[in-house]
């Protein structure tokens, strides 16, 4: 039904943009005429937002000495990096965590085998239960 | 040049004697031709896992950082110095890292794969081995002859 209802407004609606067209050969009504024409120089405006991952939205830089932030990626039970399906980052910050935290276990300033009792209290970034990455269906 | 930043964990001392070992350090960097930028004082605190270094297990450490430059060829040299140094328990030189500026790529990395680059690439790479199909060249898009 709602279908129909469309078919039938359509030829009206035709004849509207007919008769502005008319209107607007007049040279009084042209002005306000061509404020009334949409303007088609703007962005689409129904294009989607970009999705950008938690680092890069906050433009965070990662350091090997900022162990607090590092170990926000890391298990709590076996110390390990969570993958970048847990983690929901983009390839580049996710490499870059990695190598940081590596570099930050060896320089001694971060636990490998746990998380330290320290940051156990730290807010979660993800969920580490549903470890699967965002998507739109 | 390049910027490096050395980590030093140093035993649990006295602070004459820290400032003695500091001394001793940095003397090293100056006796390769290099000059130091900063020194950071990280605190002392337990280390995450114990360490033990010159017969002695450490469980508590002093965190120094230096940021210094160096010529390249004279890393190795510093290192084995510091590894020598019974006052040292762990050391590490790492470059300092400039932050290079890039694109977060999530959106395209969240798409189904078969819309994704690198999934695109794999397909075209395993065609590539695909046994080659015998062609008949007859014009047909069947096979004529019985088979
Ligand atoms: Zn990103």
């Amino acid at each position: 039904m709602n279908f129909l209802t469309i078919r039938k407004l359509l030829p009206v609606f035709n004849n509207v943009i007919i008769r502005t067209s008319t209107i607007s050969t007049t040279p009084g009504r042209l002005s306000k005429d061509q404020e009334d024409q949409p303007n088609f120089d703007m962005d689409n405006p129904f294009e989607k937002v970009q999705m950008k991952c938690i680092l890069c939205k906050h433009n965070i830089q990662v350091d090997y000495k900022n162990v607090k932030l590092l170990s926000q990626f890391q298990s709590p039970y076996t110390g390990r990096i969570y993958g970048r399906h847990i983690t929901g980052l983009c390839k580049t910050q996710q490499e870059l965590v990695q190598s940081e935290i590596t570099k930050a276990q060896s320089a001694g300033l971060m636990a490998t085998y746990l998380k330290e009792s320290c940051f156990l209290e730290d807010p979660q970034l993800f969920d580490t239960e549903n470890p699967i990455r965002p998507h739109k269906y | 040049m390049i910027t490096y930043e050395l980590m030093l964990l140093l035993r649990i001392m006295p602070k004459p004697e820290v400032k003695q070992v500091l001394q001793r350090t940095a003397d090293q960097i100056f006796g390769k031709g290099g000059f130091i930028r900063k020194i950071e004082n990280l605190g002392t605190r337990d280390m995450p896992y114990k360490t033990s270094s010159h017969g002695m297990v450490h469980k508590q450490a002093s965190y120094f950082l230096y940021e210094f430059n160096v010529p390249p060829s004279s890393l190795a040299d510093l290192l084995d110095e510091y590894a020598r140094d019974v006052d040292v328990i762990r050391r590490r030189i790492y470059k300092k890292r400039e932050p290079e500026p890039f694109e977060c790529t999530l959106q395209e990395e969240i798409l189904p794969p078969p819309y994704r680059k690198d999934v695109q690439d794999m397909i075209a790479d395993a065609k590539k081995h695909d046994k080659p199909k015998f062609q008949s060249n007859t014009g047909l898009d069947y096979y004529p002859f019985q088979k």
